[in-house]
């Protein structure tokens, strides 16, 4: 034991000891920086809310136009945004769930469904969000849609996709994503458990689901089921930006990145090799004394300008989720296809070659080296057809199109959609439908117009289905 | 008092935070979306401003001389981490670290008002304006240690000892550097990425660069704050709080496994980028090509 006046010296060394280094943390701004510099170029599975699973319109070129890749990657200006209020308050839950798989190693900081709620006082309507493809519970465009319901007075519940390693791991019963039926399954029993386990037993009076992008046919998949289950009591969903077949959009999307960035090793290197260049020579000449998150978003307008960078950008932040998604798949049905099944990797190993031959798999990859072996071992009977066949937000059957408590929202030049698609959705959805004319995937989401037609379709009192 | 100062660290580490068996609740600060808003417009608005006025400048330091960085100058993918095992380990323990005592408390920390925060970071970004201004001047760089100079006697004159942030007002946006620059500037190469305890991400030279920061300071004891005062202890807490508020990051939010190779990536070509800045300058740091970026 320390005499008291030692044991004093000591204490108030330690912390003298910590500020400055941490002041090296703060000066790289981490966080920020990484948000921003992943802006640029969607390296990261966080920023890849962006987008869907998209397919590209228009054959010659397999690209969008112009203003429609740069809504996509810009997302709604700031000052389009819808008034928000002062403040939501938010509480992260982390519910463990009973039918969880063993936890990989390797991603042991996985072992809990991590949540996000916003309670409102006394008695309201509950709003359960879902992220789209790769994000997690409380992405940038959760936030956005977080702020409006909460304004418009819903308690707000959001979740990750059940494509978000953090989903794959703590809620799915296969550890394989990407199956609408079967994520919707995991999803339903995960948000019937999570319900059970709110914090002050907030007072519910009735529950509608939405959710943008590949999170829009997740929360229309909840209500099907629970029009089985009756377990939520699910009133309306309104789906944003949602596609409308998944799979068969895979060679699209794998062409969208082959074009924009050419073969995944030497194609990736070329692209990182011009944005370090660009970024120095910017840097260079700017102000700026470090590299640091204002320097960035500046840089990012100077930096994307053609429309094969912004499709890079876009093609990227999805190669990226699905890297992710990918090991999971491999690791959890032991495929072999990246990871050594007999030895797995722990969480010392080194996975930079992993992580270099994860970024190379398409979609195809995906659903030839994982997803379907797996599918048609569980499966008896069932053929690859099938597989691509139930993954189509058609297939989910006539309940969703005859049920005239589900809206979309969508736009006239979203990527993820073809022409036919969309013809579908206005077609099959008429009425329950708003078209806006610009946007691309995600690009309007938050904005005034989005965000009114939303709460008046949750209200059930929209009124906009003829214009 | 003391014991004072204890219990309101216990409360400010525990607020908010409950855990029972199968679920943890925890109370993140408030969302403010019209405050995010309205932010989001002005930052809009100063790049549009800023790409308006973007006539490229003459500036301070000469920078138009050196050849630009082409695509071939670009480091490799690759960075050169031979204690990666220990690194991961340690980027471990700083994510518990971070869970269990660090984020708490910076949460606590973002429930004050908004005005007594920044008072509390202009106040500490103020002081350290010397360590920037000496150095600027290590690295000749006379006119950013102008600047930080002239921000140091600006605010904590007008900016009542550096709790407002007058300097900005005038138009002298906040730049700071540290003696791992200084170290690059002289002909270091950043050498092995290495993840330090409770801080994170760094390189041989950073490190090195944090001792010379941290003995400058120490040295210098500025305001007797860091060494002669009784309670400089607190001053240190205050400062590391104060500067984890500030970073909005949270490990292992992407759930990924590759959560350290890609910050790895990120931190060490931010690194590299500034470097090349300082090569414009004239820095004698010779470009590491065919090897792992950093070695």
């Amino acid at each position: 034991m320390l005499p008291p006046c030692q044991a004093r010296a000591v204490a108030a060394r330690i912390p003298r000891m910590m500020k400055l280094p941490i002041r090296l943390l703060s000066r790289h701004r981490l966080g920020a920086l990484l948000a921003a510099w992943l802006t640029i170029s969607g390296a990261m599975p966080v920023a890849a809310d962006q987008s869907g699973l998209p397919t590209t319109r228009g054959p010659a070129s397999g690209l969008a136009d112009s203003a429609a890749l740069r809504a996509t990657v810009f997302g709604t200006p700031p000052d389009q945004l819808a008034d928000g209020p002062q403040r939501v308050p938010v509480k992260e839950i982390e519910v463990r769930m009973p039918w969880m798989r063993p936890l990989p190693r390797v991603l042991w900081f996985n072992e809990r469904l991590r949540v996000w709620f916003s309670p409102q006082e006394g008695e309201a309507p509950l709003a359960i969000v879902i992220a789209g493809t790769g994000a997690d519970g409380n992405a940038g465009n959760i936030r956005l849609l977080r702020g409006a319901l909460y304004g418009a007075g819903y308690h707000v519940l959001s979740l990750p996709s059940p494509t978000h390693p953090g989903f794959i791991s703590a809620a799915s019963s296969t550890g394989v994503a990407g199956d609408l039926g079967q994520d919707g399954e995991d999803l339903y029993r995960a948000v019937v458990r999570i319900l059970a386990h709110l914090p002050d037993a907030p007072r519910i009076s009735h529950v509608d689901a939405l959710g943008y992008s590949l999170g829009g046919a997740n929360a229309a998949t909840l209500k099907l089921i629970d029009a089985r289950e009756h377990k939520l009591g699910i009133r309306r969903v309104l789906m944003i930006n949602p596609p409308v077949s998944l799979f068969s959009s895979i060679g699209r999307l794998d062409r969208l990145f082959a074009q924009a960035i050419g073969p995944a090793d030497s194609g990736l290197e070329h692209l990182y090799q011009r944005l370090y260049a660009e970024l120095a020579n910017l840097y260079r000449v700017s102000d700026a004394v470090q590299v640091d998150e204002t320097f960035l978003y500046g840089a990012a307008a100077g930096i994307l300008r053609s429309d094969d960078e912004f499709s890079a950008a876009i093609a990227l932040n999805f190669r990226l989720a699905l890297a992710n998604m990918f090991f999971a798949g491999d690791l959890y049905t032991r495929a072999g296809a990246v990871v050594d099944p007999k030895d797995p990797p722990g969480p010392g190993d080194p996975l930079e070659q992993t992580w270099a031959t994860l970024r190379g798999k398409t979609f195809a990859d995906y659903f030839n080296e994982v997803f379907a072996p797996y599918y048609l071992k569980q499966r008896a009977g069932t053929t690859r057809e099938a597989l691509v066949a139930r993954n189509r937000l058609d297939s989910l059957g006539d309940a969703l199109l005859t049920d005239l408590d589900c809206y979309v929202q969508t736009n006239r030049d979203d990527l993820i959609l073809d022409r036919d698609e969309l013809a579908w959705l206005e077609h099959g959805f008429a009425g329950r439908i708003a078209v806006y004319e610009h946007g691309g995937h995600l690009g309007n989401i938050g904005s005034r117009e989005q965000v009114a037609d939303m709460l008046a379709m949750l209200e059930g009192r929209w009124t906009g289905g003829g214009r | 008092m003391r014991r004072a100062y204890t219990a309101v660290f216990a409360a400010a580490m525990l607020a908010g935070c409950t855990s029972t068996g199968n679920v943890r609740v925890r109370d993140l600060p408030d969302d403010r979306p019209a405050e995010s808003r309205a932010m989001a417009i002005e930052a809009a608005a100063r790049l549009a401003a800023a790409q308006e006025a973007e006539a490229p400048r003459a500036d301070e330091e000469p920078t138009a001389l050196a050849p630009p960085v082409t695509p071939a100058d670009a480091p490799s993918m690759r960075t050169y981490d031979p204690f990666e095992r220990i690194n991961r380990s340690m980027y471990r323990f700083n994510a518990h670290f971070d869970e269990s005592v660090f984020l708490p408390v910076a949460n606590g920390y973002r429930r004050l008002p908004r005005p007594l925060r920044s008072g509390v970071h202009n106040f500490f970004g103020n002081l350290g304006e010397i360590g920037s201004t000496l150095n600027f001047a290590l690295q000749g760089r006379p006119v950013y240690g102008l600047r930080a100079l002239g921000r140091f006697a600006i605010n904590s004159t007008l900016g009542v000892g550096g709790l407002i942030d007058v300097a900005k007002r005038m138009k002298l946006p906040r730049a700071a550097t540290g003696f791992g620059t200084t170290l690059a500037k002289w002909g270091m190469r950043p050498g092995p990425y290495i993840v330090l305890p409770l801080i994170g991400p760094s390189t041989l030279r950073d490190t090195a660069g944090l001792g010379g920061d941290f003995g400058l300071a120490w040295g210098i004891d500025a305001g007797g704050f860091y060494r002669s005062s009784r309670n400089s202890w607190m001053f240190g807490v205050a400062n590391s709080i104060d500067l984890r508020a500030h970073i909005d990051f949270r490990y292992y939010e992407t759930g990924s496994a590759f959560e350290y190779d890609t910050i790895r990536f990120l931190y060490m070509r931010q690194r590299l980028l500034e470097d090349e800045k300082l090569r414009a300058e004239g820095a004698n740091l010779p470009r590491s090509t065919g090897t792992p970026a950093g070695q």
